[in-house]
């Protein structure tokens, strides 16, 4: 806690990481580190590995870490399960959330949402505490409650998952979470809709990676840092300028970066 | 049964060069004359139909039959299966090789005699009655391949035996037409072994059409190597009593194969289908869609099955069957099945059996057509999705009007 | 990669029914021929007929050749080393439950079953099956009241003669199959139900099978007659001990719809299924069959198997009657070396009938899970249609899961529609659960669950907390 307070101890320290499937090296080493309270957001081509990054930070077991190390709070999580590190408050917002048949949405948040209050222990919630929480949030991401009956992202449209997403990290409260391109596909309202969201749980201590195509979102939450990314490496980094910049010139531009490095 | 009589009598003049398969057939055969009644994909054939196909007298000999202008292509290259004439097609860049005999015995040997699996019925009567006349065996290979055609039939009053195999060499690509035709009152038994080597590839269409008294017993059997593909378009009718099974073996996995099947039965037919996919190796790959459609008194049979052992992780499989049944005294049975043992696999089947879709059919009234012009205007549409993935056919609209007709 | 272990050990929990009761019993002999079927028929002082309906049974039987066309391999079954009546001593049927063996309560208490007045269960009342005979019935009277009648089929031998005599073997010939002439001959107990006409039975009625002994065999039937224009929802639950020799489980049971009568049969069935070398547990060979005789009637069964080493059992409709309605909902759960052939026959006679069938088939370790069914259009069918889906979830790469529909249509006028996909648990979607927190097993349980869905919400109310238990503690493991 000390440590934090003084901002000494950086919340996510991703270093030198190299990462690959069976047959593909995607990751070519990547360094990134995050302050509590920082937004950073990363920006590249489709296929450069943004979401290959975010999700060997949640854990996915179709990727393997060759090189490097993923630091969380001081402590390398390399080891730990998926569960585990939602637990201790990493959140991944997926760019395509998955759909799951037959497992009620609302059975589903109310297990999360335990989970990690356990981890926190804080006092589990029965269903009807649950209910009035899940109500709150609900508003935050003007949902209905109709869709916690449904099944887990089954028939949503592509805008209604990703308010799922945002509503789930609501209710995670994590301290670092990870938005691969939440606002892809969404239309103006939904898009302040998830913004308004992230930035309800933004504050001092958490920190925030915002994966994203477009400047509207950065234009509604302004990240302190931005980081283009081209072929499994971080090319270039700075503050919200260079997203302008892309936003105007495209990636063409950062071709020639990634072939100098 | 006049040609099991034939067979099991020993009246058969053994051919000298595959007697060893002939004799090892015909013995099996005095064991179970008929397929077993048991035996599940002989249980709804109609064995009246059965017996009275084997009633024929037995030809060796054939002719050449009439290829009606909406079955010929004259592009390709037309070879009769029969005709017994020693050939060796070469170009610069390709080569259609006849087997010699040696090569053909080893080959059938391997199915029939070295395998751990019994051999069907119908290969064992097919087999019992071969010989160089009614044989014909080739390997291609190259590239730029001309289209093939190959026919066989059976001749008026009489019961005729084909056999065919058919070695396609690494990387080759062919697109072949089967024509098989059957006169009036005729049997024929046919048997086709393939063999796709690694990444070869072949688009085989087989049109069995016969003369309504007709009889058909075919077999097909097609082994692929690793990265073929195959494509195998089919449409069998006018047959009294037709049998088609198709076994495809994806030895070592990742083949690639279609199956695109059409099965029409009119008045008092049997027209049957049974076909069965087995995966030997991982990320194989199988779209199948047989469709059959039946009219007055006639029965269609469709059995499909897909087997994905255990070292077939990774098979993607889907099969469908589509059955139109268009009268209240035909009957369709249909049976896909999937046996599976490997957990990360794709596999679905599907089956339908229903009428002409009713709405559509009130969308076309309602604009002037009558019934009869939208019901051949639906069914057209039915025959054509197989039709046009038939190769080497020029004159598919052609063929499609002759058989609404 | 998902851990294939740990998958199988949500999956593999012990068996919480294993125990025996430890209680004198009266077996006649071991072994099968006209004087046993006559010695059982005396034991339960029957009427003619039914001698005469067993014998006949038993001739048929003795002529008929086990089946061996399912995907089966089992030891063959030594037909004269069973018992083919076992009883718990006591003096009669009792009329009071008081009067029953406190031992015998005490089972079914530890079942889940109380059985006594004060603790019973509201809302549902059971008949109680102890090996070869009905020990108990509960809320008689109260369902007496409204003219329902359920007791056991003993009693409905002696007191309701005229049905039995009617019905008995209407639905399920005794010349049917293999193991129905099997029991046609030598049933010795089960439950009986007739429902008045216009009457929807004020509570839903279940019957608990137990098997206690292990050399006996039980050859239960059950009856449910539905008259015109009533309802009714029965359940039927099973267990029994863990021993390490086969017990062979035969039973028949056949349900009569009339006119707008509607009967809902659910079963969860979880028999001892024999331990993870497949040494022991239940051979489950049962003929269920409904016949929908009246308009509009309906026949609805739902099942959830977990139990038995082997399990061969196709609970089916006749639709007779027209627009009358035939659902079958399945969820059957292989692990271990079980063996599941299951499914359903769906025979379209009457005009404008209809069925559906949703199969959820679950196969883990190196267990086998069959869907076996058969979809009927008869020429007189018009205007029907048949809607079935049947999916499969292999764990782990042992186990098998095959698929034999068989669809038969001689009515042009009718629909048939048949769906079946096989799939595993995604890593994906494991990954999305566990990315939120929620741990592996729970995880897993919660898929599989989820797959089971569209049946699972067919399971009556009263019965989904018992069936929701048992499953939790096949599929959940600790977790639940
Ligand atoms: N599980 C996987 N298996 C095989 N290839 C993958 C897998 N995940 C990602 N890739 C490949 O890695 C590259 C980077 O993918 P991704 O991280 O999704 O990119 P981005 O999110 O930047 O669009 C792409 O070429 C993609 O096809
Ligand atoms: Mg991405």
């Amino acid at each position: 806690m000390q440590e934090k307070m003084t901002g000494k101890e950086p919340l996510l320290e991703i270093k030198n990481i190299f990462a690959s499937t069976e047959d593909l090296t995607i990751l070519k080493g990547v360094d990134i580190t995050i302050q509590p309270g920082e937004i950073h957001a990363i920006m590249g081509r489709n296929g450069c590995g943004k979401s290959t990054l975010s999700k060997i930070i949640a854990g996915h077991p179709a990727y393997k870490i060759n090189q490097g190390s993923i630091t969380f709070k001081g402590k390398n999580i390399k080891s730990l399960e998926p569960e585990e590190r939602a637990k201790s408050g990493i959140f991944l917002g997926f760019q395509y959330p998955i759909e799951i048949p037959g497992v009620s949405n609302l059975e589903f948040l109310r297990v999360a949402t335990n989970a990690r209050r356990k981890f926190l222990k804080q006092q589990e919630l029965d269903t009807f505490e649950f209910e009035d929480l899940v109500k709150e949030k609900l508003e935050l991401v003007k949902m209905d409650y109709a869709f916690l009956n449904r099944s887990i992202n089954q028939g949503f449209s592509g805008g209604e998952k990703k308010r799922n997403e945002i509503l789930q990290m609501a209710l995670l409260n994590p301290e670092i979470a990870i938005l691969d391109e939440t606002d892809s596909g969404l239309d103006i309202d939904a898009l302040r809709i998830v913004a308004s969201g992230i930035k309800k749980i933004a504050n001092k201590e958490n920190g925030i990676i915002l994966i994203t195509h477009y400047q509207r979102l950065l234009d509604e939450i302004k990240p302190d840092f931005v980081h283009v990314m081209a072929n499994g490496q971080i090319i270039k980094t700075g503050d919200c300028k260079l997203a302008l910049e892309l936003e105007k010139n495209g990636y063409e531009w950062t071709d020639q970066l990634s072939q100098d490095s | 049964m006049k040609i099991i009589d034939y067979i099991t009598e020993e009246k058969i003049n053994l051919s000298t060069n595959l007697s060893k398969i002939q004799n090892f057939c015909a013995s099996k055969l005095r064991e179970t004359p008929l397929p077993k009644s048991q035996s599940e994909t002989w249980r709804i054939s109609n064995k009246q139909k059965l017996s009275s196909l084997l009633e024929y007298q037995y030809d060796l000999n054939s002719y050449q039959p009439n290829i009606p202008s909406y079955l010929t292509s004259k592009k390709a290259i037309k070879i009769n299966v029969g005709n017994a004439n020693q050939f060796n097609l070469k170009e610069n860049d390709w080569q259609i090789k006849e087997l010699n005999t040696k090569e053909i015995n080893f080959l059938i040997e391997e199915k029939i005699i070295n395998n751990n699996s019994e051999p069907t019925w119908t290969n064992l009567l097919n087999h019992s009655l071969v010989s160089e006349e009614n044989l014909l065996g080739i390997k291609i290979s190259g590239e730029n391949i001309p289209p093939l055609q190959i026919f066989c039939n059976s001749k008026i009053n009489h019961f005729n035996a084909k056999t065919l195999i058919l070695l396609i060499d690494e990387k080759t690509t062919v697109d072949l037409l089967q024509v098989n035709l059957g006169d009036k009152n005729s049997s024929l038994s046919l048997t086709t072994y393939v063999w796709l080597e690694k990444e070869a590839s072949l688009n085989h269409g087989v049109i069995s059409l016969g003369n309504g008294t007709s009889n058909l017993l075919n077999s097909l059997d097609v082994v692929q190597k690793i990265g073929s593909n195959y494509k195998l378009s089919t449409i069998q009718m006018q047959y009294d009593f037709a049998r088609f099974e198709v076994n495809i073996n994806q030895s070592e996995g990742g083949g690639h194969t279609t199956i695109r099947g059409m099965q029409v039965s009119n008045d008092n037919e049997q027209i049957g289908t049974y076909t069965k996919v087995v995966f030997n190796g991982p990320k194989g790959y199988l779209d199948q869609l047989n469709k059959s459609l039946a009219n007055d008194k006639s029965h269609s049979i469709f059995d499909g099955s897909i087997i994905v052992p255990k070292n077939a992780q990774k098979t993607d499989a889907a099969q469908l069957s589509r059955n139109l049944l268009l009268s209240n005294t035909a009957k369709i049975d249909t049976k896909p099945q999937l046996e599976i043992i490997a957990d990360d696999v794709k596999c679905k089947h599907g089956a339908t059996i229903t009428q002409l879709n009713e709405d559509e059919l009130f969308y076309m009234r309602s604009r002037g057509l009558t019934f009869a012009e939208a019901s051949k205007l639906q069914l057209k549409s039915y025959y054509k999705e197989i039709i046009d993935s038939i190769p080497v056919l020029e004159e598919g609209l052609e063929l499609l009007n002759h058989l609404i007709n | 990669m998902i851990n294939e272990n740990l998958v199988s050990n949500v999956v593999t929990e012990p068996y919480k029914y294993g125990f025996v009761t430890d209680i004198e019993t009266e077996k006649i002999s071991k072994g099968l021929n006209e004087e046993i079927i006559r010695l059982i028929s005396r034991k339960k002082d029957e009427p003619e007929y039914l001698l005469n309906f067993r014998l006949k049974a038993f001739k048929k039987w003795q002529k008929m050749e086990e089946p061996n066309w399912a995907d089966l391999g089992y030891k063959k079954i030594d037909y004269q080393d069973i018992i083919y009546y076992s009883a718990p001593k006591q003096k009669e049927k009792k009329s009071s439950l008081d009067e029953v063996d406190p031992k015998l309560l005490e089972t079914f208490d530890k079942l889940g079953i109380p059985l006594t007045e004060q603790k019973r269960l509201t809302n549902v009342a059971v008949d109680a099956v102890f090996d070869s005979v009905s020990i108990a019935t509960t809320y008689k009277e109260q369902l007496a009241e409204h003219g329902v009648i359920f007791c056991s089929i003993s009693e409905a031998v002696k007191e309701h003669s005229a049905l039995i005599e009617k019905y008995l073997g209407s639905v399920v010939p005794a010349s049917d199959n293999y193991f129905a002439a099997l029991n046609s001959a030598v049933f010795s107990d089960g439950s009986f139900v007739y429902i008045p006409k216009g009457v929807e039975c004020p509570m839903d009625l279940s019957s608990y099978f137990r098997i206690n002994s292990g050399d006996s065999g039980q050859f239960e039937r059950t009856l449910i007659i539905a008259e015109e224009s009533s309802t009714v929802s029965y359940l039927e639950g099973c267990t029994a001990p863990m021993f390490d020799t086969n017990t062979l489980h035969a039973a028949v049971v056949e349900l009569i719809a009339l006119d707008n009568a509607s009967i809902k049969y659910s079963t969860v069935q979880n028999w001892y299924a024999g331990n993870e070398n497949g040494v022991g547990g239940i051979f489950n060979f049962v003929t269920k069959r409904g016949k929908c005789l009246g308009k509009k009637s309906k026949i609805s069964w739902s099942q959830v198997e977990t139990g038995s080493a082997i399990t061969w059992k196709y609970p089916s409709c006749i639709l007779l009657g027209e627009e009358s309605i035939g659902e079958f909902y399945s969820v059957a759960l292989t692990n271990n070396l079980q063996q599941a052939d299951t499914g359903t026959k769906m025979i379209h006679i009457g005009a404008k009938t209809k069925s559906t069938i949703v199969s959820k088939g679950i196969s883990a370790g190196k267990s086998s899970n069959s869907y076996r069914g058969l979809v009927k259009m008869g020429s007189k069918a018009t205007g029907s249609r048949n809607y079935s889906q049947c999916d499969s979830m292999l764990i782990g790469d042992q186990a098998s899961a095959n698929t034999f529909p068989y669809i038969q249509s001689q009515q042009p006028n009718s629909e048939v529609e048949h769906e079946a996909s096989t799939c595993r648990i995604s890593e994906d979607q494991l990954f999305y659960l566990q990315s939120r927190g929620i741990e592996f097993e729970e995880a897993v349980s919660m898929m599989v669950s989820g797959f089971c869905r569209d049946v699972f919400n067919q399971l009556p109310m009263e019965f989904a907390a018992e069936a929701d238990k048992l499953l939790a503690l096949k599929l959940e493991g600790s977790v639940g």
